[in-house]
């Protein structure tokens, strides 16, 4: 039926039964997406300088356009791509750029980006729009439009689109999988795309599959969003190209490769690529962002966040403008409802921790959770008790508490031999420690060193 | 402008339980068997509790004190080695003994190898065999109701039969937390609706070892069903299976290693029991399966996820070990990534494992059994010299059974007992018969346990009533003589000796009383000086021998 090999959804269609797939390992946080899950998209106008970092994307940054004094309109190109892997980006408002300089960003690091005053005005230059049928658009009409609007993984990761899509093997690819999972506690951006745009996200889809003929489709979504499966269900029909797979929810249901696997039975490891597997893997709003691309011609200048946490007063999404800062949005979220003790860009389980909100919304930029408590700061670390849960949830199957026994001790060699660098710093271990070990930042540590070290 | 942010690597949320949440889970989980033990053993078995508690801790505190370590005690592990080590005790032993196995547990085998975490070895089982090898009288003397008896493992090994309902419920001998199957139970369901333990190590190992009791039982011609019930619920092994083997740090932490280990303490406990010198092998199984953790551990390492996937092609499935292990050796392409063990590594590790395993309890079964019989000769000898000293007219003696003397039940320990000698048992009674096959006196085997080291078993003979020249001799004693005594050299020894013995020599009176003063009738006993207890004992066992002399009628 499908050229995935996976009996038991064959045996769901057949029988009917509603089974949620899964790989081994994993965690159940606290969920919290009944905070916004529900709650209508706000359109937020940003009414402060808007700010564009020059690298939002996995690659070489992209090369300034534009210098001070300049106007630009909405859409505008002000920097194109810096070499094969990397990725334009656009103005997502009109006005003057105010200059180039070195800004703080989510990742907390300075970079140089392009400022740009807003003119309040939203002047937008021209978009090329494509109504052709799917079966006559050509490869190269989609791969540059795809390009030309500087679309980026907008999972968290960045990787320039049109260079995923350009794999090696094109031929042997038989699978492209929508990861619409969100398996990160509070996150609920994609879930709102899915409910309020799924025709687009599903035309994003048909426009990838047409690159790959003889590929199918499959939605993964996790079964903690019933309406939304529903949804996608109905839409689909009896589209025999797309199938709706329902995951198991749990934390990290979404990761790359646990997904493929649990998509498709298929294995990669840490050396490997999707595409070693026969399969692209492609966020939601990235899929959105395609059909936004090729359809309408828009380029990728707003993206969904997740304003969340019980230190905000009114948790929602929010469609932000590319560029916009992120002390604006927890004003339009309705400000503090009490003071928070940390700000996290992302996901509580991979985010990053922010020390100010003075900085800018990038492309990668998917949440701003606001904690009224520190977890973490909250219990001191202690003895290893060889209790086995970390070995028992972690979903690259290695040894937690080994490799962080290993990288404190330095032990670059017998740590890469245990599986190190198959970590994929998830931080289930972490998370599940009784002894409240920092076995996450020990590995990642040492993976970083690794890498480092290969390099030179 | 916001108030100072904390900033944290990721990730930014922990779960609820903590490592003192776990030790706590325990604690309450054993409760049920503490409650039960204390029932069945009073008050000096719940001094014992509290005095492990507090020492342990008290133990774990000083050494962190003394060391400039940071003070752990409120993990509560400490709190739960000491409860766990006094559930293994005997409910009479000696409060100092408990103590001194509490300290061997805290310091020797917990911190001085590294604190929490880091012990090779199960603290509170080590610290009952440190105290088995040391103190054995004292660590295998069992009381129930307050009369010394056999555990009802002893009573299986020697061949009698057992009354199942007690064992499961825990009204019989032995240690504190061990008698309770049902209390156990339970407290091993809380931990696993509570997560802390799998289910896997213990099952795994009572069903390896009720397998190897049931194959035994068939072999040997036992009730298999009732036998292996009654091995499951008695000694050890349900507190050993449920609390002592999933012991943390003494376990393999990987899922495979768990099966494994459930294995092999299922069969060391087996040959252990079954051909080891005592009836109980759970806690020696126990420890020598931790030290074959580190090579479980290693042989049963998890293959992280898509191990090798890149030397298939993009259509990667997951295929046998054997021919992954081939491809390995011979690509560079896992760059480093050291192959967790291959097929036949983790078969050889494995069967080094089975091995050892058996080699050793074989070794411990064949020494008990090839010495049992030597043994069996040597006491046999004794007896029958000591029945010689005792009887020396007799030309032959011939066991008899109770119902040969009255059927008075005298051989059943109770009997005894509720007649007003808890401390005394009826080993043997004989008939001394002269050549003509006629009956002259009676010889019997007695043991008493308040003996200042131990047991006492001694042989007294006693001559029935006669004429001589007319005149009717009563009954007397014709001579005291020693199958065993542990008693000081020098003093309670002095026992043996001719001139204490011969004080017995008399007619047989209602009851024989010790005195320091000097004695002043036949019934008086000069007391053996710096030696009462050792005095007591004996004094004991003979008006025990005494009293059911007189119940065999017909003999006077």
């Amino acid at each position: 039926m499908y050229g995935v090999k996976y009996k038991y959804l064959f045996l769901m269609k057949k029988w009917g039964i509603f089974m949620s797939i899964t790989f081994k390992g994993g965690i159940h946080p606290y969920e919290g997406k009944e905070l916004s899950e529900d709650k209508e998209t706000l359109e937020y106008l940003p009414k402060g300088d808007m700010v564009f970092p020059l690298s939002q994307h996995i690659g070489a940054p992209a090369k300034p356009l534009v210098k001070k004094g300049d106007r630009v309109l909405v859409g505008q190109l002000i920097a194109e791509a810096g070499g094969f892997v990397s990725a334009n980006i656009h103005s997502s408002v009109s006005g003057t750029v105010k200059g180039i300089e070195a800004r703080l960003t989510v990742s907390g690091s300075k970079m140089n980006s392009i400022i740009i005053e807003n003119d309040g005005a939203y002047e937008t230059v021209e978009y090329h729009t494509n109504d052709k049928p799917i079966e006559e658009l050509t490869r190269e009409e989609i791969l540059d439009a795809i390009k030309a609007a500087g679309v980026v993984g907008m999972g968290g990761a960045g990787f320039p689109t049109h260079v995923k899509l350009s794999p090696k093997n094109a031929d042997e690819i038989d699978t492209i999988i929508i990861n619409a999972s969100e398996c990160e506690p509070y996150l609920t951006s994609d879930y709102r795309r899915l409910m309020d745009e799924a025709d687009k996200v599903i035309e994003g889809l048909r426009i990838v599959l047409r690159l790959f003929p003889g590929a199918k489709g499959i939605i993964a979504v996790e079964d903690n969003k019933p309406k939304a499966i529903k949804l996608l269900r109905e839409k689909l029909g009896g589209d025999t190209d797309i199938a709706v797979n329902s995951m198991k929810t749990k934390y990290p249901e979404g990761a790359e490769r646990q997904l493929i696997y649990a998509n498709t039975k298929r294995y990669i490891n840490s050396k490997m690529l999707p595409a070693d597997a026969g399969c692209i893997v492609h966020n939601v709003d990235t899929a959105y962002a395609i059909c936004e691309a090729v359809r309408e011609g828009k380029p990728l200048i707003d993206r969904l966040v997740t304003v969340t946490g019980d230190a905000i007063a009114n948790p929602m999404n929010i469609l932000v403008k590319i560029g916009t800062n992120c002390s604006e949005l927890i004003e339009a979220a309705g400000g503090y409802r009490q003071e928070p003790e940390k700000i996290i860009s992302g996901g509580p389980m991979m985010g990053k921790a922010l020390y100010t909100t003075d900085v800018p919304i990038t492309k990668g930029a998917s949440a701003l959770l606001c904690m009224t408590k520190d977890e973490v700061a909250e219990c001191e670390p202690s003895a290893c008790i060889r209790c086995g849960r970390c070995v028992s949830v972690c979903p690259g199957r290695v040894m937690p508490n080994k490799l962080a026994r290993l990288a404190a001790a330095n032990e670059l060699d017998e740590f890469i031999a245990c599986g190190g660098m198959e970590c994929c710093e998830c931080g289930c271990c972490s998370y599940v420690c009784p002894a409240k070990r920092h076995l996450t930042q020990t590995i990642a540590g040492m993976r970083k060193l690794v890498l480092s070290n290969k390099k030179k | 402008m916001e108030n100072t942010l904390k900033i944290s690597s990721s990730p930014h949320v922990r779960s609820k339980t903590s490592t003192s949440d776990i030790m706590f889970d325990v604690i309450i989980a054993l409760i049920p068997a503490t409650v039960v033990g204390l029932y069945n053993f009073g008050l000096h078995a719940a001094l014992l509790v509290a005095v492990c508690i507090l020492s342990c801790v008290g133990f774990e505190a000083l050494y962190q004190k003394a060391m400039k370590k940071k003070v752990t005690v409120l993990d509560f592990s400490a709190a739960v080695t000491g409860l766990l080590l006094a559930l293994n005790l005997p409910p009479e032993l000696p409060v100092w003994m408990a103590i001194l196995g509490s300290a061997f547990a805290i310091i020797v085998v917990k911190q001085l190898f590294g604190g929490l975490g880091q012990n090779f070895m199960n603290p509170a089982l080590a610290a009952r065999c440190f105290l088995l090898l040391s103190f054995t009288k004292y660590m295998t003397t069992f009381v129930y109701d307050g009369v010394t008896s056999a555990t009802p493992l002893t009573v299986l090994k020697q061949g009698g039969s057992v009354e199942l309902r007690d064992m499961f419920l825990g009204f019989i001998g032995g240690t504190i937390g061990e008698t309770s199957a049902a209390a156990l139970l339970l407290g091993a369901v809380y931990l696993m609706l509570r997560r802390v333990i799998s289910p896997k190590i213990p099952l795994v190992y009572i069903g390896t070892f009720a397998s190897a009791i049931a194959i035994y039982a068939a072999a040997t011609g036992k009730a298999v069903v009732d036998f292996t019930l009654a091995q499951l619920c008695g000694g050890g092994l349900m507190l050993g299976a449920w609390f002592m083997a999933t012991d943390y740090v003494t376990s393999p932490i990987t899922s495979v290693g768990k099966i494994v280990y459930g294995v092999v303490l299922g069969l060391l406990t087996f040959v252990l029991r079954i051909f080891g010198a005592s009836a109980e092998g759970v806690s020696y199984a126990i420890i020598i399966s931790n030290l074959l953790v580190p090579l479980i551990e290693k042989a049963t390492a998890p293959r992280p996820f898509g191990y090798g996937a890149e030397l298939k092609g993009n259509k990667a499935e997951k295929k046998d070990k054997k021919a992954e292990s081939k491809t390995e050796e011979n690509s560079e392409a896992t760059s480093g990534l050291k192959a967790p063990m291959d097929g036949k590594g983790i078969i050889k590790a494995i069967a080094a494992i089975f091995v050892i395993t058996l080699v050793m309890g074989a070794a411990l079964g064949i020494v008990y059994n090839v010495t049992k019989e030597p043994i069996a000769d040597v006491n046999e000898k004794a007896k029958q010299e000591a029945y010689k000293e005792v009887f020396p007219d007799a030309a032959e003696v011939v066991p008899v059974t109770d119902e040969e003397i009255g059927g008075y039940d005298h051989l059943n320990e109770k009997f005894l007992h509720e007649q007003g000698y808890p401390n005394d048992t009826i080993d043997e009674v004989c008939f001394a018969n002269d050549e003509n096959g006629k009956t002259i006196g009676v010889i019997m085997t007695v043991t008493n346990s308040n003996g200042y080291g131990g047991d006492i078993q001694m042989v007294i003979g006693f001559s029935l009533a006669k004429e001589v020249d007319g005149k009717v001799q009563k009954r007397s004693i014709t001579g005291l003589s020693f199958l065993s005594i542990n008693e000081t050299v020098g003093l309670g020894m002095q026992a043996t000796g001719e001139d204490f013995t011969s004080q017995f020599k008399v007619p047989v009176c209602e009851e024989f009383t010790y005195t320091k003063l000097g004695k002043t009738n036949d019934t008086e006993i000069d007391a053996l000086s710096g030696a009462t207890i050792t005095t007591s004992a004996v004094v004991d066992g003979v008006n025990a021998a005494m009293h059911i002399m007189s119940m065999i009628g017909g003999y006077k």
